[in-house]
């Protein structure tokens, strides 16, 4: 129960496409989150998960049967969505007993799995109140609630946690991970919040422009992104790019020259790139003031003290280019002062004129190689 | 400053006094337009008859009393049943409309379907017309069906008026009620019917109650004229052809009359403040964000 194939499907409104041939398999028990822009499609593939909106092409199989012209309630999923969709006349109770009651169950069923459901997502004092008597983290929990008791094999969870302020979306975060655990179901979660999608995910699915651009676990996406779509998206700040020329191809990598420096960056780098301008990636967090392999003089615009690390809003030395810089908390930086920050080649992407990625030699953390 | 509220209520307290003055002078010169035959009506009906032709003229009652409304019975012994029959035909003629509308402006405000604006906009149009115009078609075909001296003649039409102001009415607050709930009740398995009965019409039940109100004091007051021309039997008459029988062949009783008249709004004033009491606004409180 809750394995899930999407094989070549499409989505058009009218003469728009919106979901351009996706192919994804997710196993069970697997927590797999949609991230991307908005407009990327995320959200109405997973309302063609869900059923909600027709498949115009290729195929959703949920546990090996079709179910592109299934109803939602046959597709053993259950749906989250953005803004809760409570029903505002009934209490909490009937608001989860709303699916039970559709199929007509057992008055004595109803009571076990509501109050199971309602235990789980600590609801049992709230279930007589109405949802407009909850706060915007316990409507949230009725929702989940509703889909908890069919036991669906697929939870699918629409941006569930995008209307909570920033304190109640980190604790629902934990929550949903927790629950995730606690019914090993299959969870499908659709996200522009990349912190959600770092952190929740077993695998994360990156869509843009109706394709999917990436699919890996968090750590691999951001050791090793494909193309500078999905390098520019996870990550936070965004990685800097900057364009360098390739010089050599050798056993460890490309040597490519910045203004006058010559670094080998480890990559696998096909030999016809010598002599192509490339682009090198540098992520913010990777940047120091000295110490490094390669150096480069910036301007810092805006600088952003924030404790635990600062973030300086550079553009590089007689240059618009835009560059940031994220520097342990203690770092003095002062803003429209020229500074010298260097890097290793180690930490470093190289990618083609295309924005494909030249792919990084060795193991970076939890990502395979 | 905000002049609006979130709800988009406007905030009195915020303007200037010269502001104030100017809104309450307004509402006001529109009460009194509104409110002052009614009063005028009222004290009418209090005054003895002599008194209403006295000069100079009294705006106030010198001998107020009740009488009126005790001989009034006696004047026009079956003025009841006139009330009783505007009563009946108003009920009727609202149960149907709402039993017709409230489907039709779910289905309005949910579906998208091919001609939806011409229906729409077809409505608009025929609600212009005014009943007057087409008081001959109508009685042709009340004839051919045979309706005619029966409740009907006034029920159906009067219905009929009612539907195209009632459907745009409803539809609009419909079309309020977040979609999410739809396609929420369609992943839980209900079924179109069980999302309308259990979902839709709870929630849209303030604004059935407004729509019953206002057909149902349509239906009150548009009688005279389908009354006059459908019907020729005093047991089917309703109460505007009972105030009638208060114009004599010399002299009309206005203080019997004015009376009668506060006497036959008084059940629509019951079922109007008994149906206020469901009139509960924020029913959506809670059901998206």
């Amino acid at each position: 129960m809750g394995q899930l194939s999407l094989k070549n499907v499409v989505k058009t409104f009218g003469p728009i496409e919106v979901v351009k041939g996706v192919n994804l398999d997710v196993t069970e028990g697997e927590f797999v989150v949609f991230v991307g822009p908005s407009g990327c499609g995320k959200s109405t593939l997973l309302r063609m998960i869900a059923g909600l909106e027709h498949t115009s092409a290729g195929d959703i199989v949920i546990d090996d049967k079709r179910v592109n012209d299934l109803p939602p309630v046959e597709r053993g999923i259950a749906m989250v969505f953005q803004s809760y969709a409570l029903y505002p006349h009934m209490s909490v109770y009937e608001n989860i007993a709303f699916p039970l009651r559709v199929e007509k169950a057992p008055e004595a069923v109803i009571r076990e799995k509501v109050t199971a459901a309602a235990k789980i997502l600590h609801l049992d004092q709230r279930l007589q109140q109405k949802p407009g008597q909850l706060s915007g983290g316990q409507r949230q929990r009725v929702a989940i609630g509703r889909a908890i008791v069919r036991e669906p094999g697929i939870f699918l969870f629409d941006e569930p946690l995008s209307n909570l302020d920033a304190a109640l979306r980190a604790d629902m975060r934990i929550e949903l991970t927790r629950l995730h655990k606690q019914l090993g179901a299959t969870m499908i979660y659709v996200t522009h919040d990349q912190v959600e999608a770092m952190t929740m995910a077993d695998r994360i699915v990156v869509l843009n422009g109706g394709y999917i651009s990436q699919v890996g676990a968090p750590l691999e996406l951001y050791h090793k992104p494909q193309n500078t779509f999905v390098a520019g998206f996870i990550g936070n700040p965004r990685m800097n790019f900057l364009p360098v020329t390739c010089k050599a191809v050798t056993d460890q990598g490309a040597v490519i020259d910045w203004q006058g420096q010559a670094v080998t960056i480890p990559v696998h780098a096909p030999a016809n790139a010598v002599g192509q301008t490339l682009s090198l990636g540098i992520r913010p967090e990777h940047l120091r003031l000295s110490g490094g392999e390669m150096s480069l003089a910036v301007t810092p615009g805006v600088v952003e003290h924030l404790g635990q690390q600062t973030i300086a809003y550079a553009t590089l030395k007689d240059s618009e280019t835009g560059f940031c810089i994220v520097l342990p908390g203690d770092q003095k930086l002062d803003a429209d002062t020229d500074v010298s920050v260097s890097f290793n080649a180690a930490d470093c992407h190289l990618f083609d004129a295309s924005g494909a990625a030249l792919e990084r030699r060795g193991t970076f953390g939890a990502a395979e190689t | 400053m905000a002049l609006f509220h979130n709800d988009n209520t406007p905030m009195i307290d915020r303007y200037r006094w010269w502001e104030v003055i100017a809104i309450y002078a307004g509402i006001f010169v529109f009460l009194f337009f509104m409110l002052a035959p009614f009063i005028e009506g009222f004290l009418v009906s209090l005054k003895p008859l002599a008194e209403l032709f006295s000069t100079p003229y009294s705006f106030w009652p010198e001998n107020g009393s009740f009488d009126a409304y005790f001989t009034m019975w006696e004047r026009v012994p079956g003025f009841a049943w006139y009330v009783f029959n505007s009563f009946l035909i108003s009920t009727v003629a609202t149960v149907i409309v709402l039993l017709l509308v409230v489907p039709a402006a779910y289905a309005f405000a949910r579906f998208d379907f091919r001609g939806m604006g011409l229906v729409l906009g077809g409505f608009l149009a025929v609600s212009m017309f005014s009943g007057a115009v087409l008081l001959i078609p109508l009685f042709r075909l009340m004839r051919t069906l045979g309706m005619l001296n029966t409740y009907w003649a006034m029920i159906v039409p009067g219905a009929a008026f009612l539907i195209p102001s009632a459907i745009w009415l409803l539809r609009t607050y419909m079309m309020r009620i977040p979609t999410e709930l739809n396609e929420a009740a369609y992943t839980d398995g209900a079924s179109q019917f069980y999302t309308f009965r259990r979902v839709i019409l709870p929630i849209a039940s303030p604004g059935i109650i407004v729509v019953a109100i206002v057909t149902f004091i349509g239906a009150y007051s548009q009688q005279f004229i389908f009354a006059l021309t459908f019907n020729s039997k005093t047991e089917y008459m309703p109460l505007p052809i009972g105030l009638y029988a208060f114009f004599g062949k010399q002299d009309v009783v206005w203080n019997e009359l004015m009376a009668a008249a506060f006497v036959g709004i008084a059940p629509a004033l019951v079922i109007i403040f008994f149906l206020q009491r469901y009139l509960v606004g924020g029913l959506t409180a809670g059901a998206v964000k």
